[in-house]
């Protein structure tokens, strides 16, 4: 954009206010975007609907592991990922009743409540998008629906999303998979042993291993189902939340994609020196 | 100092406006890259504005949730289906979470579950004198941060920053800062616009054909019933993991009243879209009876109305790919 173009930007965004009359009806739409991803959402060709949210609070009881053995605490990875599947499912179904195509941005939170013992909410918010007619990146007759006949959702942030479409790639859905796991507390005499030695503990890494694996390999299974190629922006997380050190859940999460092209090239980016920090 | 009534600017104020106009020094809360990028969309900082109120806040307003209060709310209430035996019924029904519960929030929008008493609903209800006491010492704030941008001729404050400071024994300030810029146009806006978006984030939203409108704000504060079947999903000693269908309920209402309010105050700036900066949500225990707990929430909604000037179906497009020289 040459200086020339800017210099009606103020004008007519001033004639734009001058115009306004408060109470006057407009199609309004709420979004949960930032400035950035609202105009990257925009060039991309989806129009936001509005802000979508769905929330659940849930009471995660506690699961005794036995004290000295590594073992999934199933009725807790359970719980973890069904309280998940409640607050997405019912952003969607907001998503679905403003006909969207998909949901961009998503952001799925767990907070321990003070209130009570053991009380966690469970939120999934973030906006629902529709494609432009005739979208440029899409074939004819593209449906931006999974193969669970949802609209699309994704947590990548605005810019990802656009590379990722400019790259020829389409978002099916947010995949997880949830893992509790208990790693067995040290005999007496196994501490013992390893007084003043550096050693692997093998109980302890094979205990990580386990459970990262299971997270990994369940939200795996996720994409399979959807039939994706891929999965982009995967986070690993090992959240303790309130259960002592031994007891972790390990959470997998990330973007199942499609293939829209059978090349996956973006212009190259031009380098840029910024001036601030 | 002045005794000065509550009207208008402060005198403190009145007088730097004053010094302002004999000595126009164009004071600014921005950063470099603020100035450059309100610069480059032809926004000039003309001066720092603030408004502020200090507000007592002493009566909350009926805190019952419809259930042991219901005599009390319907004398003072004055609202039946409120504190009258509609809403005892309500706490008795309990949990009015079925099939298709989730999609009440878009729905039903304002709708109020069997149990849930929102200060949306008006009169007493629900914390509605707190509620409404938040959005008086917001509105004032701004309000009174715009009389000095207005006494200043500027078109918009950009970079607006809310701030809630409780003072002790019920008393809480509000501020609102920013800075009052001036376009370089021939036309002046109806009303002077307001956002909390930073100097970039103004510029790329009006390059791209989009003008800040106002600040929109949606809070609502909701108390729910704990039934029994509530009790026994959320005591701490039961080791089962179900999911406590009442403070769910609860949450999904409060945020629906907050989110409607938030968007019906950028409906009344007749905006075209809304983007949302902030949402908090809290929850606290109540004890409006006898060894009775009851569970209340807030939400509060804070974000940006916006214009469209762009005529076209498509959106501006001027987006080139960079990739920074520093590590990530």
């Amino acid at each position: 954009m040459t200086v020339n173009d800017q210099v009606g930007v103020p004008e007519d965004a001033m004639r734009r206010l001058a115009e306004m009359r408060p109470g006057q009806a407009t199609s309004l739409f709420t979004s949960d975007l930032s400035v950035n991803e609202f105009l990257l959402v925009r060039e991309a060709g989806f129009r936001p609907l509005g802000l979508v949210l769905g929330s659940s609070i849930y009471h995660v009881g506690l699961q005794m592991g036995r004290w000295s053995k590594n073992q999934e605490l199933g009725t807790l990875s359970q719980a973890m990922y069904h309280a998940r599947e409640l607050a997405m499912s019912r952003m969607e179904a907001e998503a679905d009743q403003l006909g969207a195509d998909g949901i961009v941005g998503v952001r799925l939170d767990i907070e321990f409540k003070e209130f009570g013992n053991d009380l966690a909410e469970f939120i999934a918010v973030g906006t629902a998008v529709k494609a432009d007619e005739d979208h440029p990146v899409t074939p004819d007759g593209y449906s931006w629906h999974n193969n669970r006949g949802k609209p699309f959702t994704s947590d990548l942030s605005g810019q990802d999303f656009w590379t990722l479409l400019q790259a020829g790639y389409a978002p099916l859905d947010m995949v997880m998979g949830s893992c509790v796991y208990h790693i067995a507390h040290q005999r007496f005499t196994q501490t013992l042993g390893n007084v003043g030695q550096n050693v692997e503990i093998p109980q302890y890494t094979e205990a990580l291993y386990d459970a990262r694996e299971l997270a990994m390999s369940r939200m795996q299974a996720e994409a399979e189902a959807l039939e994706a190629e891929g999965i982009v922006g995967v986070q690993l997380l090992g959240l303790a939340h309130r259960w002592g050190g031994h007891t972790t859940e390990f959470f997998a999460i990330g973007t199942a994609v499609r293939p829209l092209r059978p090349d996956h090239v973006i212009a190259a980016p031009q380098l840029v020196l910024p001036l601030t920090d | 100092m002045v005794d000065w009534d509550g009207r208008g600017l402060p005198p403190a104020a009145a007088e730097r406006m004053a010094r302002f106009h004999r000595h126009p020094v164009a004071t600014s809360l921005l950063e470099v890259p603020d100035a450059v990028a309100l610069a480059s969309v032809g926004l000039t900082p003309v001066g720092e504005v603030m408004g502020c109120i200090v507000q007592h806040m002493g009566w909350q307003g009926y805190g019952g949730c419809g259930w042991y209060g219901g005599g009390l709310g319907g004398g003072f209430g004055r609202r039946p289906g409120f504190g009258g035996p509609l809403g005892g019924l309500g706490g008795l029904v309990g949990p009015g979470v079925g099939p298709g519960f989730g999609t009440g929030g878009v729905s039903g929008y304002g709708y109020q579950g069997a149990g849930t008493v929102t200060s949306g609903r008006g009169g007493f209800a629900g914390y509605a004198p707190y509620v409404d006491a938040l959005y008086r010492g917001f509105g004032t704030a701004l309000s009174r941060m715009g009389a000095e941008a207005q006494a200043m001729a500027a078109d918009g404050v950009v970079g607006v920053k809310i701030i809630e400071t409780s003072m002790g024994e019920g008393n809480r300030e509000f501020m609102a800062m920013g800075t009052a810029v001036r376009a370089a146009s021939q036309t002046r806006p109806a009303r002077m616009f307001v956002t909390d978006a930073s100097g970039p984030d103004v510029a790329k939203l009006m390059l791209a054909g989009w003008v800040p409108v106002n600040i929109a704000i949606g809070i609502s504060v909701a108390i729910r019933h704990d039934d029994y079947t509530t009790q026994l999903q959320a005591r701490s000693w039961s080791s089962s993991n179900v999911e406590v269908s009442g403070y769910t309920e609860l949450v999904q209402h409060v945020r629906a009243d907050a989110r409607q309010r938030f968007d019906a105050a950028a409906r009344a700036d007749s905006a075209d879209a809304a983007t949302v900066s902030g949402m908090t949500l809290s929850i606290w225990e109540i004890e409006p009876g006898e060894g009775h707990i009851d569970h209340a929430a807030e939400c509060r909604v804070v974000g940006n109305s916006v214009a469209r000037f762009h005529r076209g179906e498509q959106a501006i497009s001027s987006t080139l790919t960079v990739l920074p020289l520093r590590g990530a």
